[in-house]
């Protein structure tokens, strides 16, 4: 029957085709088997028919663990043909509606694999990889490519397999765009970052995605091993766990599509997660676990202990998470550490909030090393583009000025400033809160117009004339700055300005406020001076107290490497632990040395002996290393 | 988090635009030439000869004295804008007016325009402000204050993030009165290291 007959013609051959369903040789036949074949693929999980279009990956075997432990190599192969015979067939699966997942080993040019249409459902994936990409963090990597890349996209299962790092986009425009910025990107060394495109089938997070009834069972069964007053949630064991059995489901966590769904679960029902419990698991690596920074955040107590991580790269994923309570104990990496010191250090880089590693208190740490920070995200940059001579110029400016601002004595700043400089100094007022008093030396001399009204007052407290400055300057409390703490901002350059603020932190080393960590912003405005250096017209400089984040990142002043005088009495061990003792105390080396030996070196123990001294002030001056 | 480019945005700001263009034509017309956007303080005094140091502390208190002045009305205006008129912000700069946003670079008015509109709303409080007259020496017989500001930000009502920030203005005198205008401007989250 025909009816309509142009608009319907098409429309009515489809349908027909379709019912053309005892054709094994022809084509539609054959598809309609397809279609038949993947929608039993996707309800059973576990059970695969073999042969004909043999697509099922070797992943999916029972033992997944197992085979995911040994093949990093072998992902690469469920991404290109899996079948062999296809080429041979020259077979490719056609048809209105649905997408092509034969995929050829990469000969084909993206373009013409493009001219299939696509399915809603199925879509079009492409395979992105970035040869060598273990070598950067993850987040600048992806940052750096979002914002090269033309085409805003998701990326889908991103991990690392061997030297390479590679994930998965949907969306063929955005894999274009990738393609263009090729050998686009610099990395930190100069190196072109090569990024290669192909054609790939659905990755497996996606194409195994829980159903819906699915990560129902699962988040019934995850709330009843939550417990509500820890916030805690407790998946130990979940491979061998009885209480799944009765799911049709099996939660293997090495699993990406499991993680993945785990996550989800908690991101929807537990959002203030403070600890995850995914001791023996068998998890082989995190790349899944990584996305936890984002579904998880809250995350402060983590166990990984009894499963199968190798290396300590694999915390590399998961640093962005705010530990303070980790258990590892029973994985293979933990053997291949020298020393209980060198583990603990070596984890602490991961995680410089921790205080419990394994069960056990971890000593305080009294400094830590400066984090380069990371300020790779697209919107915060850490400095503009300026002339190198023009930054070597403000740097080499700032090192001679806090060279003698923090000398102890700042007369010698008279040469920096001009004749008529102007110099004022402020403190932040916030209403209904008193000032802190760590600020208490700046007081009297805070400009800060919010709270000082008085015109008089105002003109008084700005200081004018190279002299006023530096004699007021020379009343504030001797400091130490931090050099490397240093953001420079440079706003304005002329013929005759050169204009920048600087953001730090500094140390007040004498007064009342001594050991304070403060932050400031000092802002600039400056004129070539005739000897190629800086004269200071206006500076303004604020100060307030600075975070907790800011004052962990800031360092101790460096100091001259504490020569032992007990000399070969010490085992190398206790050498060594002697000497990172003293660098983390600040105490001379001998006295390092003293309060192990009176705790029977037992480093914990030392450690929370000398911080309740120092809180009691009963240690002498003299037994810390002298700041100069 | 805050990227400029969000895509939303472009399909309000078309119909306000051109609600916004009545409302400019509207205001200007009804204000005479000075609309609300716009930093005004009382003419400078004539500019004296420069003389000895000794000569410059009347004159520079009366500097002083213009320059907080100009300040303060700024800063009252400039914030107030930002938060509830954005798109009159731009005529508080210069035509070659650069911003550097948390290290980025905006220079001149059709960059800064596109920038103000796509930053999302923003919820300013000050809690700290300071100004200094800049030295005719530093800029070229322009009369330019130098205005710092610190504070707390709320972007889209998330988080709240202190931050700093820097203005230069420059004075376009009138024989009856002095407009100030934004040459340059740094901004800059304090939490800017682990953003």
């Amino acid at each position: 029957m025909v009816i309509g007959y142009r608009r319907v013609s098409k429309l009515v051959i489809l349908f027909l085709v379709s019912e053309d369903n005892d054709g094994g040789s022809s084509r539609q036949g054959r598809e309609k088997d397809w279609d038949s074949f993947q929608g039993d693929f996707r309800k059973q999980t576990h059970h695969y028919q073999q042969g004909g279009y043999e697509l099922q990956p070797p992943h999916l075997l029972k033992d997944y663990g197992y085979m995911e432990k040994r093949e990093v190599q072998r992902y690469q192969v469920r991404h290109t043909p899996y079948d062999v015979q296809h080429n041979k067939r020259g077979m490719k699966l056609h048809k209105e509606g649905c997408s092509d997942v034969t995929v050829w080993r990469g000969r084909k040019p993206l373009e013409r694999e493009m001219e299939n249409t696509q399915d809603e459902t199925t879509g079009r994936w492409f395979k992105i990889i970035i040869p060598y990409g273990r070598k950067y963090e993850k987040t600048w990597l992806m940052d750096s490519i979002q914002s090269h890349c033309s085409v805003p996209f998701t990326p889908v299962e991103f991990h690392y397999v061997k030297n390479r790092a590679q994930f998965f986009v949907q969306d063929a425009s955005a894999a274009y765009a990738l393609k263009d910025i090729s050998y686009k990107i610099c990395d930190a060394e100069n190196w072109k970052i090569a990024i290669f495109v192909s054609t790939s089938a659905v990755p497996y997070s996606v194409r195994d995605k829980l159903a819906p009834e699915e990560m129902e069972q699962l988040k019934l069964a995850m709330r009843k091993r939550y417990d509500v007053s820890q916030k805690a949630l407790d998946l130990r064991s979940l491979l061998y766990d009885p209480g799944f059995a009765h799911l049709d489901i099996d939660i293997i966590l090495n699993r990406r599509n499991c993680m993945a769904a785990t996550l989800q679960v908690i991101k929807e029902n537990f959002p203030e997660l403070l600890s995850l419990n995914l001791r023996n698991n068998k998890l082989y690596q995190l790349d899944g676990l990584s996305d936890i920074i984002q579904m998880a955040p809250t995350v402060k107590i983590l166990n990984l202990s009894k499963n199968e991580l190798n290396s300590t790269w694999e915390l590399d994923k998961i640093k962005g998470l705010k530990l303070e309570e980790l258990w590892l104990e029973g994985n293979p990496l933990c053997d291949t550490f020298q020393s209980q010191l060198t583990y603990v250090s070596a984890i602490r880089k991961y995680f410089p909030n921790l205080s419990r590693l394994d069960g056990q208190d971890l000593p305080p740490q009294i400094t830590t090393d400066i984090d380069k920070p990371d300020l790779t995200s697209p919107s915060i940059k850490e400095s503009c583009e300026r002339s190198d001579a023009m930054k070597k110029q403000v740097v080499q400016f700032l090192q001679q000025y806090y060279l003698i601002y923090d000398s102890g004595n700042r007369q010698s700043l008279l040469g920096a400033y001009h004749d008529e400089a102007c110099f004022s100094l402020t403190i932040p007022y916030i209403p209904n809160n008193p000032a802190p008093s760590s600020l208490f030396e700046y007081f009297k001399d805070n400009r800060n117009m919010k709270n000082l009204l008085d015109p008089n007052l105002r003109f008084q407290l700005l200081k004018h004339t190279k002299h006023d400055i530096v004699s007021s300057l020379c009343v504030f409390p001797k400091t130490q700055h931090d050099l490397n703490s240093f953001l420079v901002d440079m706003w304005l350059q002329s013929e005759k300005m050169l204009c920048f603020c600087v953001h730090g932190v500094f140390k007040e080393v004498e007064g009342r406020s001594q050991g304070s960590v403060h932050a400031f912003t000092r802002t600039f405005i400056t004129t070539p001076a005739s000897d190629s250096s800086l004269c200071i017209m206006n500076d303004e400089l604020f100060v307030r107290e600075a975070t907790l984040n800011e004052t962990q990142r800031a360092v101790s002043i460096p100091v001259p490497t504490p020569s032992c005088s007990t000399g070969s009495t010490l085992s190398q061990e206790q050498q060594e632990m002697v000497q990172i003792f003293s660098i983390q105390s600040g105490m001379k080396p001998q006295w390092s040395q003293k309060c192990l030996e009176d705790n029977e070196w037992d480093y914990i123990k030392a450690a929370q002996v000398f911080a309740t001294f120092k809180a009691q002030g009963k240690i002498p001056e003299e037994a810390f290393k002298q700041i100069s | 988090e805050i990227l400029p480019g969000e895509n939303g945005r472009r399909k309000n700001s078309v119909c306000l635009a051109g609600f916004t263009i009545f409302l400019n034509i509207w205001s200007s017309y009804s204000r005479g030439n000075r609309t609300r956007e716009e930093v005004v303080t009382p003419p400078l005094p004539q500019q004296s000869v420069s003389g000895s140091p000794m000569a410059m502390p009347v004159d520079f208190k009366t500097y002083v004295d213009q320059a907080c002045r100009a300040a303060e009305e700024f800063v009252n205006i400039y914030y107030e804008t930002m938060d509830k008129r954005r798109r009159a912000l731009t005529r508080l700069y210069l035509d070659k007016a650069t911003l550097i946003w948390n290290g980025n670079v905006v220079t001149g008015l059709d960059a800064l325009t596109n920038f103000f509109e796509v930053l999302p709303s923003s919820e300013f409080q000050v809690n700290m402000l300071d100004c200094q007259p800049v030295h005719e020496q530093a800029t070229q017989a322009q009369t330019t204050v130098l205005v710092v500001t610190s504070g707390t930000v709320k972007f889209d009502g998330n988080r709240q993030h202190f931050f700093n920030q820097n203005f230069l203005l420059t004075a376009q005198t009138t024989p009856h009165n002095t407009v100030w205008k934004i040459a340059s401007d740094c901004f800059r989250f304090q939490d800017w290291a682990t953003t």
